[in-house]
């Protein structure tokens, strides 16, 4: 019974999945397909935040404050 | 239970069995795409030595297998031996960018539907699918380097040297 159940939670949770084929990579090579679709302008605004925040290293990087890095 | 499970284990293997060296080559058959308002089918090849490449603007070492595929197409083609490109690309125009910067002369279709994809069930990209002359899959190539570059020049000497 208890098997059971688990099963069909598993069948539920592999519904909500979508097999990308090899062949259908070309959907994830899409520009909207990125985490982050323009790095360079995320880059440039991190950098301005962090000078006027004084917050350099709050977003990733660690480290900061000590001047050292 | 048990009906269950296999119910689970059916949904989710979807594929068909992966098409293998010694096994037929499926006939599938697409529109082309570097001559317009033609279409090719691999039965209509039967009788000469085929590489059944799948390949896509996205796909990085498909840009070492081109060059090197038409080099043995234009060598080999008089004696038999074809490459057709089994496009993958979403649109075209991807195709068509990608084709400017690697031109070739072999014969490209399109398969928008995934049907040449599905009955050869490709696993990697690029998938090359070597076949002689009496159409049996020989020799599968999953991924593509110079080294699988001169192993399909050796594999396909020998068999335009079998009897068709």
């Amino acid at each position: 019974m208890k098997m059971s159940r688990i099963l069909a939670l598993a069948a539920l949770l592999a519904a909500g999945c979508a097999n990308v084929a090899p062949y259908q990579r070309g959907y994830l090579a899409r520009e909207s397909m990125a985490l982050d679709p323009n790095p360079g302008m995320a880059k440039a605004l991190e950098k301005t935040y962090s000078a006027k925040e004084a917050a350099s290293g709050g977003a990733s990087v660690g480290g900061g404050g000590c001047g050292c890095n | 239970m048990r009906r269950l499970a296999a119910a689970l284990a059916l949904t989710l293997s979807q594929s068909v069995l992966a098409v293998e060296a010694g096994g037929p080559v499926p006939d599938v058959s697409g529109p082309r795409i570097d001559a317009p308002s033609q279409s090719l089918a691999l039965s209509s090849l039967r009788g000469q030595v085929v590489y059944v490449d799948f390949w896509a603007s996205w796909c990085a070492p498909c840009r070492v297998s081109f060059p090197l595929l038409d080099a043995l197409y234009r060598e080999n083609g008089s004696r038999g031996f074809v490459v057709v490109g089994v496009n993958k690309d979403m649109s075209l125009e991807d195709a068509q960018k990608f084709l400017k910067k690697v031109p070739v002369t072999f014969p490209l279709v399109g398969d928008a539907k995934d049907a040449a994809a599905k009955a050869f069930d490709v696993k990697t990209m690029p998938s090359g699918y070597l076949v002689d002359r009496k159409g049996v899959v020989r020799k599968v190539h999953r991924g593509f380097t110079a080294e699988t570059g001169a192993a399909i020049r050796e594999e396909v000497d020998a068999l335009l040297k079998e009897p068709s």
